[in-house]
């Protein structure tokens, strides 16, 4: 009886039952994915019949991981790829943490100039989808020497760029800094901003010199957070597909995500199976180590009190020319790649830069026979409609999605803080982070290829598409909500429960309005990210499904760079004007879903 | 000799005003409040004292030297004026044990080792914190926490040592403890003391030298006493004692020379002053404070009220006592207690009220009731 009671009491309690439908939704949705990956690792799938002798489909076989690790060939199907990715990732966190980590500190603490430009357009690199700086690198800095024609700096200058500098782990590593330092930026940039500027005026009273005080006490405390942050830029860099692929596959430079892509999309799909299996156990030590260092004895969030007083270090008569270099870099990255675009986009013929060569028909031509086969511009192309069509759809959906789970993830997991049930939903719904987009697509295609119990064999739907985009994007709308709920005394909706008002009535009429901005802020991240995203989806689109992201990468395997170029233009200003306008209308914003502040 | 003194001292947040034209003049060894409500400016003068703040016009200087002259140009870094900083909210290091915190200014002083340690245990030992140097903060009570940083600010030895509102954090009972620890440290050390407070009590038993600040203008700069007895204004008698002055307004009229009769809606004195002569115009209208420790409750008081309410603490009793509709605040020493709607006389014999000018709030003068 007493054990019925506890029950009873239990389910009373709405935060209990959505932490435990959330718990078993994700556990089918991530974890069973994850031992269905290791079981692929395991198993002979159609397209290795061949190679691995006498066997049928679906036996049981270790060949995958002795040749993935243990053979002749492991050096270039494993060992390189993943060298190649430890480089990019560090290389990735070394320059963004950099760049980030040095304009937070620029923003938060000296008497810059700009400010508020630099704040709102600094972030557009990471709004942007990611290839399109490596497209534009690309458009700019593409030599002759692996074919096509060159690109606009050899073009105006006569200079052929090197092979080093044009393709492989340096403009990758480039690429992926620029792409992800606002990322170090936001994250950082809150460290600071909640940093009890007090701390560092205590050591400059105590005769600190500034550089003692940047060396003794802001860098200490700011590095537990700074750590967090490298290793979620570390994960992030890893499992990064667009822009190795973009920039690396004409010299094969390989790395894991692209070696994966191969391999799955070719004739080892176990071999793709062990690189996932490998890249997702990374992410899972990185989340590890971070939670061990968020919790230390040092950590600084356990003081309390804030200081208002935040006097700004003047930066005297450097102020006006690193204020102007910054804008100068800003636009430079922001600005200038659409501009390349936009060029790349009008010109008939690729290399030739004269005005004779341009032309609109990429936009709103007809289409004619000798160009793409007959393929008409963009602007009066009907599968570009249904293309953008499908991706708003899918967008909406996805943010609409993930942004209500993530509420009500965040609320369950803060109410019932520090229980199992909460840390298990609580990394649960972060997992998805970790899991490397390419891998996480081919698993959803290989788990949903046929029924399973009463879920219908979803290859090829929509609804697919839409699962998968919630799932890989939770982390970020519960992410802004957890935050949001933390910030919210419990005492808040416990005046609504007294007053006998229903739990339906008390979040929406009492949680969600207080921190609509931070809940509104989980359904930006997931709405922009998938109207950016391609690896994720790009193993599960079929023609009628087909998103804007997949169009634009077919286009550009096809060599149609000018169609590539003029939809990739569609996209950016389609995400950085409803980013903007969602922002400036709601007041949410990117930076929570990331964790800023 | 460490003297401060601020010359025309203005702040300015873009349009807003946060200290207006200060001037002031502290002296060696004071153990100087600057009180005033939450938003008045007292820490924003305190940190520009300290040079963290700066100012956006006038002069500062300490021990004759000039720290801060917007005419001059001159801006001394607060690490060259030999101040030292207790911060509301501590602000310890959290990355650092309660040792580190308190050898980090040595160091930076280059000190020798065995001095510098010599140095911390003696402020652990005074502080009663020798059980946790090797402690971080967040390990630390709020208590303790204070007292690291109260050591880490006295170790340099600085003459000069500037606190803003540094028990705030601590409940009642610490608060008390704390401050007379403060106060017998004040003498211990030999030092200056600017202290920054909300806290009327606290700046009444703390210091020597009470600056009162209402939106940026100085009010009153007087020893407690002379505050609280004497307040330039109405301002200052209402914000200085608890509980509150009573305050009834009244209209003034001539008797004599030296008299005049305040008249108010329910009972009339004649007040006399203790500097024997007044100028009041007929009907002027005036504000009358009365401390409710001048009010007492006795069979032979002139006037009749009800008691509206009792608080009695033990050392005291707060007795609010209706006349008529219009209350008034009293506190009888002892543990009184009363029924609530008893009849009590009241009888006003302390030569201790004030009378203000209604419209200019200034302070006309003291004297008896009659």
């Amino acid at each position: 009886m007493n054990y019925k009671n506890t029950l009873k009491s239990f389910i009373k309690k709405p935060h209990n039952i959505i932490l435990v439908s959330l718990a078993i939704i994700l556990v089918y949705l991530t974890i069973i994915p994850l031992l269905t990956i290791v079981g692929d690792t395991f198993t002979v799938h159609q397209s290795e019949m061949m190679r691995v002798k006498g066997s049928r489909v679906g036996d049981f076989t270790l060949y995958h991981w002795v040749k993935v690790l243990f053979s002749n060939a492991s050096r270039k199907i494993f060992y390189e790829p993943f060298l190649n990715t430890m480089v990019v990732a560090f290389g990735t966190c070394f320059i963004s943490i950099l760049l980030g980590g040095t304009v937070a500190w620029l923003v938060t603490r000296t008497n810059l100039r700009f400010k508020g430009i630099i704040s709102t357009l600094f972030i557009f690199p990471y709004i942007m989808p990611s290839w399109t700086l490596a497209m534009a690198w690309l458009n700019f800095f593409k030599n002759s020497r692996v074919g096509g024609a060159p690109g606009l700096f050899t073009a105006f200058t006569g200079i052929e760029t090197a092979n080093w500098f044009a393709y492989g782990s340096f403009p990758i590593v480039v690429v992926l800094g620029l792409h992800y330092a606002p990322f170090a930026y936001i994250l950082i940039g809150g460290i600071l901003r909640n940093m009890d500027a007090n701390l560092e005026e205590a050591a400059l009273i105590l005769k600190a010199g500034r550089w003692k005080i940047m060396r003794k006490i802001t860098i200490p405390i700011v590095l537990p957070a700074m750590l967090s942050t490298f290793l979620l830029v570390f994960s992030s860099a890893m499992s990064a597909f667009a822009v190795p692929a973009f920039l690396g596959t004409s010299v094969r430079y390989q790395v894991l995500t692209t070696q994966m892509y191969r391999t799955i999309n070719g004739l080892n799909p176990g071999y793709g199976y062990i690189i996932a299996f490998i890249m997702i156990a990374i992410g899972v030590i990185i989340l590890g180590i971070n939670q061990k260092i968020i919790g230390t004895r040092k950590s600084f969030t356990t003081i309390t009190g804030k200081s208002s007083n935040i006097s700004l270090i003047n930066l005297r008569g450097f102020r006006s020319l690193i204020s102007s270099l910054l804008v100068f870099m800003i636009i430079v990255v922001c600005i200038v790649p659409l501009i390349s675009f936009a060029i790349e986009s009008f010109i008939v013929e690729p290399g030739n830069y004269s005005i004779s060569n341009f032309s609109t028909i990429f936009w709103v031509g007809a289409g004619s026979a000798n160009i793409a086969n007959s393929e008409p511009g963009i602007l009066r192309n009907p599968s570009i409609f249904n293309g953008l069509w499908n991706s708003i759809r899918l967008s909406v959906l996805v943010a609409f999605f993930a942004g209500s789970i993530g509420i009500l993830a965040g609320y369950a997991i803060v109410k019932k803080k520090g229980s199992r049930l909460s840390i298990l939903v609580n990394n649960l719904a972060f997992f998805p982070y970790l899991m490397p987009s390419m891998a996480f697509g081919a698993i959803y295609l290989s788990m949903f290829a046929t029924r399973r119990g009463f879920i219908p064999p979803l290859y090829g739907t929509f609804t697919l598409l839409v699962l998968i985009g919630v799932v890989k994007y939770l982390p970020f709308a519960s992410r802004a909500s957890v935050g949001a709920m933390h910030q919210l005394s419990n005492e808040i909706e416990e005046a609504g429960t007294i007053q006998g008002i229903s739990w339906w009535k008390r979040m929406t009429r009492i949680i969600i309005p207080i921190q609509k901005s931070s809940f509104l802020s989980g359904y930006l991240l997931p709405f922009i990210s998938s109207m950016r995203e391609l690896s994720l989806f790009i193993l599960l689109v079929t023609p009628s499904t087909r998103i804007l992201t997949t169009m634009l990468f077919q286009y550009n395997e096809k060599g149609w760079s000018q169609y590539a170029n003029a939809i990739n233009l569609l996209i950016v200003i389609f995400v950085v004007l409803s980013n903007l306008l969602v922002t400036k209308i709601t007041g949410a914003s990117i930076n929570k879903g990331i964790g800023g502040q | 000799m460490p003297e401060i003194v601020l010359k025309n001292i203005t702040k300015k947040f873009g349009k807003s005003i946060a200290v207006d034209s200060l001037n002031l003049k502290i002296q060696d060894r004071e153990f100087v409040t600057l009180l005033g409500p939450s938003g008045c400016g007292k820490t924003t003068t305190l940190r520009m004292i300290a040079g963290l703040e700066t100012p956006t016009e006038g002069e500062i200087y300490i021990d004759d030297v000039c720290v801060f002259s917007s005419a001059k140009g001159i801006d001394i870094s607060p690490d060259k004026r030999n101040v030292g900083f207790l911060f509301q909210n501590y602000a310890l290091w959290p990355h650092m044990t309660v040792y580190k915190n308190i050898s980090f200014g040595l160091e930076n002083m280059k000190w020798d080792k065995k001095k510098i340690d010599e140095r911390v245990n003696d402020l652990l030992e005074m502080l009663k914190i020798s059980e946790y140097p090797d402690r971080y903060p967040s390990e630390l009570s709020g208590g303790q926490q204070q007292r690291v940083a109260i050591a880490r600010t006295l170790a340099t030895g600085p003459k000069i040592l500037f606190m803003d509102e540094p028990l705030s954090n601590l409940d009642a009972k610490l608060r008390m403890e704390m401050r007379t620890e403060l106060k017998r440290l004040h003498t211990e050390t030999d030092s200056t003391f600017v202290y920054v407070t909300h806290d009327q009590l606290e700046a009444m038993t703390l210091s020597s030298k009470i600056c009162l600040l209402k939106e940026g203008l100085l009010q009153q700069f007087e020893p407690p006493l002379d505050i609280y007895h004497n307040p330039a204004n109405f301002f200052v008698a209402d914000f200085v004692g608890s509980p509150n002055i009573n305050i009834l307004e009244v209209k003034g009229e001539n008797v004599n020379l030296d008299e005049v009769k305040l008249i108010h809606e329910k009972f009339s004195f004649l007040f006399n002053p203790k500097s024997s002569s007044i100028t009041i115009q007929d009907g002027q209208e005036l504000l009358l404070g009365i401390r409710p420790e001048d009010i007492s409750i006795s069979s032979s008081g002139d006037v009749e009220g009800l008691i509206y309410s009792t608080l009695p603490s033990g050392m005291e009793t707060i007795v609010k006592i209706d006349i008529d509709g219009f209350i008034l605040t009293c506190v009888v020493f002892g543990g009184v207690d009363f029924e609530m709607g008893e009849k009590v006389k009241i009888s006003f014999n302390s030569d201790n009220n004030v009378l203000f000018d209604k419209k200019s709030e200034r302070n006309i003068a003291i004297g008896k009731l009659m």
